[in-house]
């Protein structure tokens, strides 16, 4: 019911609830998998890749610093130098770099710019950038070299261009984000979507449930021609809805029958004794007679109508309207008031306004005059009787409260039995059906009834 | 007055029959639907008497038959099912009470005298002026006023006394003062009633020679000029 309250207040509240949906939180469960997924797949690929190719390049420099050292024995200074200018100039080894450096590290032959200061051991791989012509621009590059020394402390850099390296690297890694945020964005689109299929049809199950629980048995849940699990409870739930229907509209045909039949005798009863009388002398012994037999017929009518009355409320078949609570209590009050006065009972009210239910004006009016007229039963001359209405204006609380002797905690439970007259209360007149039917009339609002000690005194609280 | 009564209830029939013929009334009677729909249509009926649950026609069919030709005499359903739902559906079927069995003759002749004379008052709302003897409300300006003296009374004491000017003269019952004024549809365990009405004869009868509110024994009230 709060989710349904929710869901149906408002274009944010209806976005809210979406993110509350099953399928929304599977679906963003899933895109973060795929995103890991899919991270850890192109992570481990670059690795392979990275090791692959590094690893190649890596020996490729390193056969050629063994055979510069060699060669260095055996040429000498000037053939050498030559010969590394050779190699530079060379084009068909793409992305080889040298740079051959004087003891003052001053460039003497080579295409790297300049001996680069990076502080590490001979024999060390390091990397660094150099600028190379692009067309008319320059680009840096990123170089992985090794630096050894020469005899005559010269100094030698071979290397190699591996920025190609690090554009793929760095393409795979913009994929790879790429393909995770899609990944993400898909999922959550995706969510969203199916999210607000399932509570458009979660807000349609959950307003025609409303209804039926407001009395409407003919209301039936929506189902869409799909044979997906909610398809099927709305329409397994659909076929439970049409027995309760069944068996509620054979209850209240048999009620009505139950009525009629003794209605209609009671009425026979009542026209005989009354025809009779009109016949009679007055205060003749006959008459007399019928005269009983007449106030028993309506003390029978009182009960049938109350036993009915609660009958009726159990079924649920009433109509429901929107009934204005806080004028129902305060012409209540203001109907017994006098009544209360009479005895020298005070009928103090706090009625709260605005209050509105959807239920039954008369049914409701019938709960609260057996509260009241249970009150002023119970209620010693001299009394008070308080009628309080609070709360919010959709789920207000009647409170119903005497100065009586109450009724003691153990049997509270009991006095809303039928037909339960505690001992005390056999003094005072009554069928015991008082309190039963405020019970059954507050079930059929979907209100909850609670008896508590008002020290001294009962207290009666509807909570709607 | 012509009176139609439409009861299968034999017993229940010929008592009402009778009760109504001793007040004066001229009755014709119906043991099922189509019979009755059959009189109602073809003799001056001035009020009908229909109960519920009949034979052959229902007693809702009935009505909503006579209503939708254009029959617009006073209805008076009686009903030997409930009056909780059912009061609204059988007013909504176009009658005009609505008396759940069983029920009082007093009761029964108090509310067909009141259905007829609303049958004969016309358009009663737009009467603003309301005089019995020397008692005179104003239903514009909310004045109450006895022989020239002005009387106090609460909101819901000026509605009883209108509803009982209404019906001056006429037996007005307990049940029908909770209906009309108050529209409650129950049977008080307490005399909650009685109260209001001692309490509106303190008001208005109560500096005065000629009392106006009486109390009719067991039936309920009426606002008469004693001769």
């Amino acid at each position: 019911m709060d989710g349904a309250r929710r869901r149906s207040s408002g274009p944010d509240q209806r976005f809210l609830g979406v993110l509350d949906t099953s399928p929304f939180r599977i679906a963003i469960v899933y895109s973060i998998v795929f995103a890991c997924g899919a991270a850890v797949l192109l992570g481990a690929v670059d690795f392979a890749v990275s090791r692959v190719v590094d690893g190649s390049t890596d020996n490729l420099i390193q056969a050629e610093v063994q055979g510069l050292r060699e060669l260095y024995l055996v040429l000498s200074r000037g053939d050498f130098i030559e010969m590394v200018e050779q190699r530079s100039q060379d084009q068909d080894v793409r992305g080889a770099v040298y740079l051959m450096v004087d003891p003052q590290l001053r460039p003497v032959a080579g295409n790297v710019p300049a001996w680069p200061k990076i502080d590490a051991g001979e024999g060390k791989w390091i990397q660094f950038k150099v600028s190379v012509p692009f067309g008319d621009e320059t680009r840096e590059h990123e170089m992985r070299a090794q630096r050894f020394p020469l005899p005559g402390g010269y100094r030698m850099l071979v290397g190699h261009d591996v920025q190609e390296r690090q554009d793929v690297k760095n393409l795979m890694m913009r994929g790879l984000i790429a393909a995770v945020v899609l990944t993400l964005l898909l999922g959550l689109g995706g969510g969203f979507w199916m999210g607000r299929r399932i509570l458009a049809q979660a807000g349609a199950i959950s307003a025609v449930a409303t209804q039926i629980m407001r009395g409407d048995l003919s209301q039936r849940l929506p189902v869409r021609d799909a044979d997906d699990e909610i398809n099927t409870l709305a329409r397994e739930i659909n076929s439970m809805l049409d027995k309760i229907e069944q068996l509620t509209l054979a209850m209240r045909t048999v009620l009505d029958s139950a009525a009629h039949d003794l209605r209609t005798p009671l009425n026979r009863l009542q026209a005989t004794a009354e025809g009779a009388i009109s016949d009679l002398a007055p205060g003749s012994a006959a008459r007399r007679v019928l005269e009983r037999v007449s106030t028993e017929v309506d003390g029978m009518r009182g009960t049938l109508d109350a036993l009915l009355r609660i009958a009726l409320a159990e079924t649920g078949t009433v109509a429901r309207e929107s009934v204005d609570l806080s004028e129902l209590v305060r012409s209540m009050v203001e109907l017994y008031a006098p009544v209360g006065e009479e005895r020298g009972i005070a009928l103090e009210s706090a009625v709260a306004t605005g209050a509105h239910i959807q239920g039954s004006r008369q049914l409701l009016a019938q709960a609260l005059a057996n509260l009241l007229d249970n009150a002023i039963k119970f209620t010693p001359d001299g009394g008070r009787i308080r009628v309080l209405l609070r709360g919010s204006s959709t789920e207000p609380e009647v409170i119903v409260e005497d100065n009586g002797p109450g009724i003691p905690a153990d049997k509270r439970e009991v006095v809303l039995g039928r037909r339960v007259r505690l001992d005390e209360a056999r003094k005072f007149p009554g069928s015991g059906l008082g309190l039963s039917l405020v019970a059954a009339v507050t079930k059929l609002h979907g209100a909850r009834l609670v008896l508590d000690d008002a020290g001294p005194g009962l207290r009666v609280s509807l909570k709607f | 007055m012509h009176i139609l009564i439409v009861e299968d209830d034999e017993v229940a029939r010929d008592y009402l029959a009778r009760a109504l013929g001793e007040v004066g009334h001229t009755v014709d009677v119906a043991a099922d639907g189509l019979d009755g729909l059959h009189l109602a249509s073809s003799i001056a009926v001035d009020l009908a008497i229909v109960d519920r649950m009949l034979p052959k026609l229902d007693g809702l069919a009935l009505v909503q038959s006579l209503r939708a030709t254009g029959r617009k005499m006073p209805v008076l359903i009686l009903s030997a099912l409930g009056d909780v739902d059912d009061r609204i559906t059988g007013l909504r079927a176009g009658g005009d009470d609505y008396l759940t069995k069983p029920y009082h003759m007093s009761e029964l002749l108090a509310r067909v005298d009141a259905l007829a004379r609303r049958g004969n008052s016309g358009n009663a709302d737009a009467i603003t002026k309301l005089k019995l003897a020397d008692l005179e409300l104003d239903r514009m300006t909310r004045r109450v006023v006895r022989n020239g003296k002005k009387i106090e009374l609460t909101a819901r004491e000026f509605q009883l006394l209108e509803f009982m000017m209404r019906h001056s003269g006429q037996v007005v019952t307990r049940t029908m003062l909770l209906e009309g004024v108050w529209d409650y549809h129950f049977d008080p365990q307490t005399n909650v009633i009685d109260v209001h009405i001692s309490r509106l004869r303190q008001a208005i009868d109560k500096d005065f020679d000629k009392p106006l509110l009486h109390t009719v024994r067991g039936a309920g009230y009426s606002l008469r000029e004693d001769e």
